[in-house]
């Protein structure tokens, strides 16, 4: 809808993940723009709680989009096994980025 | 009066005779009315209902007849909201119905006095505070057409066929107490309700009576195509073909109003019958259906003609006005302020013919409830229930109730949506004043209307003043914990104790809470 985006067009990435979750891989148009347009009032409108949040706090944080999505428990477990592979991934090339420090220096 | 007969008779006795000329039959019409009511509205304009229960109303309409401008009453005094209770009730209201139009037309002062009642009663019985009175008897049919725009937000076919009329039959549907605000409806409110009448009468072929020339004027200004229908009933229906049936003398839609008494509630000027009579093939008189009204007809033949027809009717002037979010003209809006919820079924009807035809057909079948004009049927209900649950059952009065609440959601949420249009200067029901006004009071959100308009985030607006206290407590916090710290540290420089550590230890954590909880 309003994300100007190179590459698969939104609508384009939004029939694929209705796809995977179970929906014929050909889709209405109109389908995938209210599915569409769906997701991004989901997500505008979580934006602006996690907004109203964390100016209380005095910025915004991941802690907001978490407690936001307390209540609903498959999107707040993965959203933590997201965040922690994520942390695993920064700390290997962490590793990786010192190896090749040690290997330059000892060289 | 004979307009009760009149109508109903007209479409029966002039069937034949199409053409509508029902001004002279009175008494035939009356008793056509009853036959006719159940038969669908054929496109004639004559509006002739093909009742076979030519014989019953008769009986009624003589009573209800005598005061031409009172035929309401009658009604009126029916339990506001008894959902014709008897069957006999509700075939003699069909043919009132009928007669409805031309009552409407006849008599748009008549019928507007009864069909205020009408809808204060109707409406006051729904302790759901649908502001039935206002819609039934106020707009004397809108427009035949307007009916249609009633089928477009409930889905049903109401075909906004007279949306006007719809609004009006309302009214004077709600509360089939309407019996007795349809004797005052036929006092009418000029204009007001004779449209709702006239509406009626249209279908009816009743030919209303020229007097209510003075409301069909007033009607006119409903809706124009409703009103048309309306001021033909005043000015002897001259008006479209529509028109003709509600130019069933007014005297005749008054009897019928007054015979309304006899339980069934006003039905919408057999005008929105017609206009059903897709659906409805005994009460659309093709009166009004034609052209005009598309009323929301809805395809719910009515088992019971008239009682059906005048649900119908009722039906539509709901609908329609829950099809004015739709897109009702600013016309409907006034209407509405005005009360008269009518006037926007009228436009709607032109909107939605087939939807509003199948509510009204829908709220004939579920005569058992009151008013006909209803906008959910039973048997959506039904069908929503089986959705959740095959094999639930729901009493009849859960059903009656359910059928209320939605009558009435719909009622507030396009008043509410029409003044929300006039806030915004347009005279123009349109999407986001209802969307508005569903996301605000009721926290409903209905993605793929919005027209994908970003909702900009406003930030928390927070006071200069609330900062500054903030900030001092939190100054003083961080300076009582420096202070505690120092103290303790000396503390437990001087003593070697650990006790003191842990004192300490437990002090600073304190006021680590105490800034947490501030911050």
């Amino acid at each position: 809808m309003i994300n100007p985006s190179t590459g698969p067009s939104s609508k384009a990435k939004v029939q694929h993940m209705m796809y995977g979750f179970g929906d014929d891989p050909n889709p209405l148009p109109e389908t995938v723009t209210l599915v569409e347009e769906i997701v991004v009032e989901y997500v505008t409108d979580l934006a602006h709680k996690a907004q109203d949040i964390g100016s209380k706090r005095g910025k915004l944080s991941v802690e907001d989009f978490l407690f936001l999505i307390r209540k609903d428990l498959p999107k707040l477990n993965r959203c933590t096994e997201l965040l922690s592979i994520q942390e695993e991934l920064k700390q290997a090339r962490k590793a990786f980025e010192v190896d090749e420090d040690k290997l330059a220096t000892l060289e | 009066m004979d307009q009760q007969q009149p109508p109903p008779p007209t479409p029966n006795a002039p069937p034949p005779s199409s053409a509508v000329d029902p001004p002279p039959q009175p008494q035939p019409q009356p008793q056509i009315q009853q036959q006719t009511t159940p038969t669908p509205p054929s496109s004639t304009s004559s509006t002739a209902i093909p009742n076979p229960n030519p014989n019953p109303i008769p009986k009624p309409l003589p009573s209800a007849i005598p005061p031409p401008q009172q035929p309401p009453q009658p009604k009126p005094a029916l339990p506001s909201h008894q959902p014709r209770p008897a069957a006999a009730f509700s075939r003699p209201w069909q043919q009132h119905s009928s007669q409805f139009t031309h009552f409407s037309s006849s008599s748009p002062s008549a019928s507007s006095s009864p069909s205020p009642s009408l809808s204060s009663q109707p409406r006051g019985s729904i302790a759901l505070g649908v502001p039935s009175s206002h819609s039934g008897p106020s707009p004397p049919s809108p427009s035949p057409s307007q009916s249609t725009p009633f089928t477009g937000s409930f889905g049903h076919s109401f075909g906004g066929t007279s949306s006007s009329n719809v609004s009006q039959a309302r009214p004077m549907m709600r509360g089939i107490g309407m019996g007795s605000s349809v004797g005052s409806s036929s006092q009418m409110r000029p204009g007001g309700i004779s449209a709702q009448h006239q509406q009626r009468p249209l279908q009816s072929s009743l030919r209303p009576t020229s007097s209510p020339t003075s409301q069909s004027p007033s009607t006119q200004n409903f809706q124009g195509h409703g009103l048309m229908r309306v001021s033909a009933v005043g000015s002897s229906s001259s008006t479209p073909s529509t028109l003709q049936t509600l130019q069933t003398p007014q005297s005749p839609n008054q009897p019928w109003l007054s015979s309304g008494a006899q339980g069934k509630p006003p039905l919408p000027p057999p005008w929105h019958r017609p206009q059903l009579r897709a659906h409805i093939p005994q009460q659309h008189h093709s009166l009004q259906t034609v052209s005009q009204q598309q009323h929301v007809s809805s395809p719910q033949v009515p088992p019971q003609n008239i009682s059906s027809i005048q649900q119908q009717e009722h039906f539509e002037q709901q609908f329609s006005q829950s099809r004015a979010s739709q897109s009702l003209p600013h016309q409907q809006q006034d209407s509405r302020s005005q009360g008269s919820a009518n006037q926007k079924p009228s436009s709607l009807a032109m909107v939605q013919p087939s939807t509003v035809q199948v509510t009204q057909n829908k709220a004939a079948i579920t005569e058992s409830d009151d008013s006909g004009g209803r906008i959910l049927s039973k048997r959506s209900i039904h069908d929503i229930v089986n959705q959740i649950d095959p094999s639930e059952k729901l009493d009849p009065e859960v059903e009656d109730i359910l059928v209320d609440i939605a009558e009435d959601f719909v009622d507030s949420i396009t008043t509410f949506g029409c003044s929300l249009a006039k806030h915004r200067k347009s005279d123009t029901l349109e999407a986001k004043d209802i969307l508005l006004h569903l996301e605000r009071n009721w926290n409903l959100t209905l993605p793929g209307f919005s027209g994908d308009e970003i909702k900009t985030y406003k930030k928390p607006i927070t006071n200069e003043v609330h900062k500054e206290r903030l900030a001092v407590i939190k100054k003083s916090i961080l300076a009582r914990e420096a202070a505690n710290a120092k103290h303790i540290i000396g503390q437990t420089a001087v003593n070697t104790k650990g006790n003191v550590g842990k004192a300490a230890a437990n002090i600073l954590g304190s006021p680590n809470v105490k800034i947490r909880e501030v911050s």
